[in-house]
């Protein structure tokens, strides 16, 4: 079973038929991917920069990473449903689509990098000032999202 | 003519408006830097507001978060005013009668006066409640009238292409 498969498959499918042929239902799965998207810029922005050291010197990192992962990881969550949905339209088009692919890779990319050394950086930074590891985690983070952010205003220009 | 359309009109028949309209790349590279400083402006304003409605990390004081996030806040307010106005300079013929846009002008008019109304009222008390888990009702109206307002402006700002 290929990529390409699972693709048609999408564009084929139920969800498929309905954005394909709604005159409003791709404009309104795309609004609500940006409002997501808002939050989620939001959350990691605010996490990231607190883990450089830069924003709320003196409060605990850990609480701030926990109470923000959960709006980063609830907007996610949107954000991947409305961006099947979003697929579904135009399956085909983002098979071929370079900005899609790197979207994708930079996507997978931010979220293991989130689940692993992130976390272990997060949970380690209450232990004085920010070490060079910390400030690290902080800047690949911003970067990943960042790229996945481009990449993905590019799918629809390229 | 009415006189705003009139301006509109100048605009979109400016060189440097028909430059930016006619050129291959510049309209979607300004654009682009427009929807990621959204992401910045309203992204952080989110946040406060989750804070304020108690949602969110309710260790931190509103105040200092909000003194946190200020600066990103008008850093994301200022790129995507501008990058917003470069837009509307190429096509401002266009968006004068496109009720998504004058729908999101109306919103911005009023996202701004929410601020004015919250900072002199609720928010000069706010040493009185920055560290309740529960701020007052007033500051969570402001919070809810917020996010209410800038997912609007999300919302016009998407649709101002679809029409």
């Amino acid at each position: 079973m290929s990529l390409l498969w699972l693709f048609t498959a999408l564009s084929h499918s139920s969800i498929g038929q309905f954005t394909q042929s709604s005159r409003w239902g791709f404009a309104v799965i795309e609004t609500v991917h940006l409002l997501a998207l808002a939050l989620l810029g939001g959350s990691v922005l605010v996490v990231d920069l607190k883990l450089f050291g830069l924003i709320l010197k003196q409060e605990s990192t850990r609480t701030i990473g926990r109470d923000l992962s959960r709006v980063l990881l609830g907007s996610l969550t949107v954000m991947i449903l409305t961006g099947i949905g979003l697929l579904s339209e135009e399956a085909g088009k983002c098979y071929y689509s370079p900005a899609f692919r790197w979207k994708m890779a930079l996507l997978a990319a931010a979220v293991i990098f989130y689940f692993t050394l992130h976390r272990r950086a997060l949970l380690h930074a209450d232990e004085g000032a920010p070490t060079l590891w910390a400030r690290t985690a902080a800047i690949i983070s911003l970067t990943l999202w960042l790229g996945v952010g481009v990449a993905g205003r590019a799918i629809g220009l390229l | 003519m009415p006189f705003l359309q009139h301006i509109c009109q100048a605009f979109y028949d400016s060189n440097f408006g028909t430059t930016i309209r006619e050129s291959d790349y510049a309209f979607s590279i300004i654009e682009s830097v427009h929807v990621l400083s959204i992401t910045l402006l309203i992204g952080t304003i989110a946040v406060l507001d989750l804070r304020m409605l108690g949602l969110i990390l309710r260790p931190v004081s509103v105040k200092k978060l909000a003194r946190a996030v200020f600066p990103l806040t008008w850093a994301g307010f200022a790129v995507s005013f501008v990058s917003g106005f470069l837009l509307f300079w190429s096509e401002a013929a266009k968006n004068y009668s496109n009720p998504a846009f004058r729908i999101k002008i109306i919103l911005l008019l009023l996202v701004g006066l929410n601020p004015l109304i919250f900072h002199t009222t609720i928010y000069r008390r706010v040493h009185e409640w920055e560290v309740q888990a529960l701020t007052p009702w007033r500051a969570r109206t402001a919070a809810i009238v917020s996010l209410t307002l800038w997912s609007g402006i999300i919302i016009a700002g998407r649709a101002i292409a679809y029409f």
